[in-house]
């Protein structure tokens, strides 16, 4: 729910169409980041090394269980620890590297665009500066470009990072035992259509608040540009009861937004819960008949954690992610504006005398 | 010079040291807003501690289901009623969950809008001098963005550290009984990641507090580069603007990349450290627990198990204060940014025993008035005048001169620093700030409508006037059959979503708007000099209408509004050069024939001339 409401970005811009595909706006910025190539190479083969490794740490758990501890096999540690010690250490410097890198790469191409967009605006016609327009011209380079900002430092990563944890988390609990993981995932769908279900709520409601909160916007600044008018006639009184007013407003229908997304993350959990009991419901009848082993059924408790998390955090990024396209696009329509008057070349400029 | 090298230096100067103690100050006056809601606090505490009691539910029962279950020996009859309490913790926990976060999210818009709205009344006290040197889009976006930031931090920070506390009381609390010996081992770690945690946080906020200032500023001058985008392309300045930006930019980019360095270093730094503690526990259980050869005990194996996934589960609430703390890095900037505004003094306020008085005739008396934006650098220095009630006065000065700022002390926009104003013998200090401006009235120099209809600006100092008022006043400046003349008469909405009306129409609708009170005393800024000559000749009728019976203070930058002048007042950096009506001025051969002779006789005065006979 992080994108940034900006102080100029008017409703009509916050409703407008995209009509750019995603596919084509992902390629140009992907033609900025090509200048950080390595940057880009190290930080995404970090991204993708350090959710794997990250999932290994259940598996040696259902090890040291079910090899070591359990049968009093205490020689397993020689190789054990140093393992995990290993798979530990790597985990923290793929996540060290993947955050290093990324964010390099998100700064630096944030960084471009922005030079461009300023570049740009020096020669576009000045008809674009006329009164109206200004503000949505300023809120490109600043509020756009943040929230892209926003979306490479954060979005980027988590995306890469829970895509490959739900893939890793998968296999790895196919691999352990098929008919345990057809009943773990039978939950899945539940939790997705209701995460999707209540997005849709969820950005309708979000929607709202970005008219309320642009209309607080509105008057604010309509009340400071005419905060002289105001005090030379002592009406700051009547002034502050219309803007409590738009707060007010503003403030409902933010409350009926949150209402929805707080739903969110407590249903998740709790459906997962569903999920673990169904997991101990069949794996406990599994361990007794010996088809799997103990340390087994508490790495596919584990699992089912290691890929739930993501898969909802993967849902809610999805405003992010339009959000961040929507930004990407418009600041691409400054780019790309044509201009009208340019110079013209020095052999045909001409003195005045 | 460089165009943005003032905003080079600022970002240049940026010192890291400050922001910790900035920060905890911020934190406390944060923790300010809250008390008014003590009943939520109260009540996310309560549904936090019962939260993390329903969380750990599950892998205590798990392991009850290993240790009994399972056995041996084994008893599958246990499974359902284990099963059931799992379920039943996991529909507890997500009602108490949300109930918890929906009450944290509430309460954080009562205090965001709290915070907004001290910010706003602060505003609205704030004196001409703080506006002259702030600009609407920084003002505005200080309530918006940066205020979003706090809101951001105020949606999770409460349930997001208490989560983490009673975690870890709580899952201490069931294994200590377990192994007093294998708690102290898992809990072994905490102080270090304690440490990485404070670290991180001590490291990076600094820098973070650096950009977010340098951020504010780049804005804004993104911000006036648009606005003045013709000014600059008049003086070829194009390549200056956006070499200073990229500097800029660049120190910005350096900066959020150290700040990342540092934290891709700590942040996953913690769970980490958890999981080698899990390391520890396994080793120490594994050769401790049980006969040496022999395998171990099921109830062992679930203690283990247990002790092993509570560990796990708490890397979550780990993770989670690191993110907050993170959000409370942006928040602070942003709350740092809005306290800073309200926080500024007031300038002008009332005076402790001020009260209504009410303005009966109109005379006004200036006395040693000393005035100055910046200390010891006077604008005006020891004007002195009288001005008897009715008078028309007409104030001439080349620009700097404090033609404005004399005419602003009036209605205390401004303090004076020394001497005194008095109207009917009595010190404007004296009077409410309320009373004072609403018997006075002002034509600012800057004509400024609100949106709305023509109506209520006209009757904007006087919300209760009655539409003969309104046109009374509308008539007194001229504009009434303009209005008359518009489809929607007095109805029609201006502004925004409304007409557009012409600069020299603008400045009679707030003539209009001055009169409509009938005030004793009129101030007028008339500084709109480049309009042709039907409206000058409108907007000069208009002037004569209303100062006809109130005492008027007029800029003036007509010669026929010069001309029917009662006296004139001309100023010379600072100070009265000279007062006297037009005949008296003229015959002393001094700045005021010269000025008369070369800037309005010779140029302009057939058509000033024509105009004033109307």
């Amino acid at each position: 729910m992080s994108s940034s409401y900006g102080t100029f970005s008017t409703r009509q811009e916050e409703r407008r169409k995209r009509t750019v595909p995603d596919r084509v706006l992902i390629r140009r910025v992907y033609n900025y980041a090509k200048a950080h190539k390595r940057n880009l190479a190290i930080g995404l083969s970090a991204t993708v090394a350090g959710a794997i490794s990250g999932l290994g740490s259940p598996y040696m758990h259902a090890i040291a269980i079910d090899r070591i501890i359990s049968p009093k096999n205490l020689s397993g540690f020689i190789w054990w620890i140093p393992l995990f010690v290993v798979i530990i250490l790597g985990n923290y410097l793929f996540q060290y590297i993947q955050t290093y890198q990324m964010r390099i790469v998100g700064e630096k191409v944030v960084a471009k665009m922005r030079d461009d967009m300023m570049e740009k605006l020096q020669v576009i016609s000045l008809r674009y500066f006329s009164e109206g327009e200004a503000g949505r011209i300023i809120s490109r380079p600043t509020n756009d470009a943040n929230t892209v900002r926003i979306f490479l430092r954060v979005g980027l990563t988590s995306i890469l990072v829970d895509v490959s944890s739900i893939l890793g988390a998968f296999a790895i609990m196919f691999y352990l035992d098929l008919r345990l993981s057809l009943l773990a995932i039978t939950v899945l769908p539940v939790a997705i259509v209701l995460v999707w279900f209540l997005g849709r709520f969820s950005r309708a409601a979000y929607r709202r608040t970005l008219v309320t909160t642009s209309g607080l916007t509105a008057r604010m600044q309509e009340d400071l540009a005419g905060i002289k008018v105001t005090q030379a006639y002592a009406r700051e009184k009547e002034a502050e009861e219309k803007f409590s007013k738009s707060q007010h407003e503003n403030v409902k229908a933010t409350i009926r937004a949150i209402l929805i997304s707080s739903s969110y993350t407590p249903f998740v959990i709790g459906l997962r819960l569903v999920g673990t009991m169904i997991i101990l419901f069949y794996g406990v009848n599994a361990v007794l008949t010996g088809t799997i082993t103990l340390g087994v059924l508490v790495a596919f408790t584990e699992y089912q954690f290691a890929y739930f998390m993501p898969l909802v955090d993967l849902v809610t990024m999805y405003d992010q992610y339009q959000s961040a396209m929507s930004a990407i696009e418009r600041m691409f329509d400054l780019i790309d504006t044509k201009v009208e008057i340019s110079d013209a070349p020095p052999e045909r400029s001409v003195a005045i005398q | 010079m460089s165009i943005a090298k003032p905003l080079l230096d600022y970002a240049k100067s940026l010192r890291p040291q400050k922001g910790l103690t900035q920060s905890v100050s911020a934190f406390k006056r944060l923790m300010k807003y809250h008390r008014k809601y003590s009943s939520f606090v109260v009540v996310i505490v309560v549904l936090a501690v019962l939260r993390s009691i329903l969380f750990s539910i599950e892998p205590l029962y798990t392991t009850f289901i290993i240790i009994n279950v399972i056995g041996p020996p084994s008893n599958t009859s246990l499974l359902g009623g284990y099963l059931l309490v799992i379920i039943l913790a996991g529909i507890g926990f997500t009602i108490t969950n949300f109930v918890l976060l929906f009450t944290q999210g509430v309460m954080s818009q009562y205090i965001v809008r709290d915070i907004r709205t001290d910010y706003y009344r602060s505003l609205q006290g704030k004196s001409f001098s703080f506006y002259d040197s702030m600009a609407v889009g920084d003002l505005t976006s200080r309530a918006t963005v940066d205020l979003q930031l706090v809101d951001m931090f105020l949606r999770t920070w409460l349930g997001t550290v208490l989560n983490a506390v009673f975690t870890a009381i709580i899952i201490v609390a069931i294994i200590l009984p377990i192994s007093p010996t294998m708690t102290l081992i898992a809990m072994a770690t905490m102080p270090l990641i304690f440490y990485v945690t404070t670290r991180l946080w001590i490291d990076t906020m600094p820098l973070f507090r650096n950009m977010q200032l340098i951020i504010g500023r780049l804005t804004s001058y993104i911000q006036q580069n648009i606005i003045g985008m013709k000014t600059i392309r008049i003086f070829r300045r194009e390549k200056d603007v956006v070499d200073g930006f990229k500097e800029v930019e660049s120190i910005y980019v350096n900066t959020a990349i150290s700040a990342g360095k540092i934290q891709s270093k700590y942040m996953p730094l913690g769970p980490s450290i958890l999981t080698l503690g899990i390391v520890l526990v396994y080793v120490y259980a594994g050769y401790t627990l049980g006969i040496p050869g022999s395998a171990l005990a099921v109830a062992q194996v679930g203690n283990i198990i247990l002790f092993a996934r509570y560990m796990m589960r708490l890397t979550f609430p780990i993770r989670d204060v690191s993110q907050t703390l993170g959000t409370w890095i942006a928040a602070y900037a942003g709350l740092e940014r809005v306290l800073e505004i309200t926080d500024a003094p007031r300038n002008v306020e009332d005076l402790p025993n001020a009260r209504d008085i009410k303005i009966e005739k109109g005379k006004l008396e200036l006395e040693n008035v000393t005035f100055g934006y910046v200390k010891d650098r006077p604008v005006l220095d020891n004007v002195t005048f009288t001005v008897e009630p009715g008078e028309k006065i007409a104030i001439l000065g080349a620009t700097g001169s404090g033609k404005s700022s004399l005419i602003y002390l009036i209605p205390r926009f401004y303090n004076i620093q020394q001497g005194s104003i008095k109207i009917d013998g009595k010190d404007v200090r004296e009077f409410k700030l309320a009373s004072l401006r609403k018997q006075i009235g002002v034509v600012l120099q800057d004509v400024f409508l609100f949106s709305g209809t023509l109506k209520e600006n006209i009757a904007f100092g006087k919300p209760d006037a009655s539409i003969d008022e309104i046109v009374q006043a509308a008539k007194l400046a001229r504009i009434h059959e303009f209005i008359e003349s518009l489809p929607t008469g007095y109805d029609t909405a201006v502004g925004e979503r409304g007409i557009t009306l012409s600069g020299g129409q603008k400045q009679r609708i707030t003539i209009a708007r001055a009169l409509v009170s009938n005030p004793r005393i009129l101030i007028m800024d008339d500084s709109l000099s480049f309009v042709d000559a039907k409206t000058e000749q409108e907007i000069q009728s208009a002037i004569e209408e209303a100062a006809k019976t109130r005492t008027t203070l007029i800029i003036a930058q007509r010669f026929s509004t010069i001309k029917t002048a009662d006296k004139i007042l001309v100023l010379e950096s600072g100070s009265v050069a000279e007062f006297g009506t037009h005949e008296e001025l003229l015959a002393k051969s001094g700045v005021y024939k010269r000025v008369y002779e070369t800037q309005f006789v010779q140029k302009t005065s057939p058509v000033l001339e024509k105009a004033g006979d109307v």
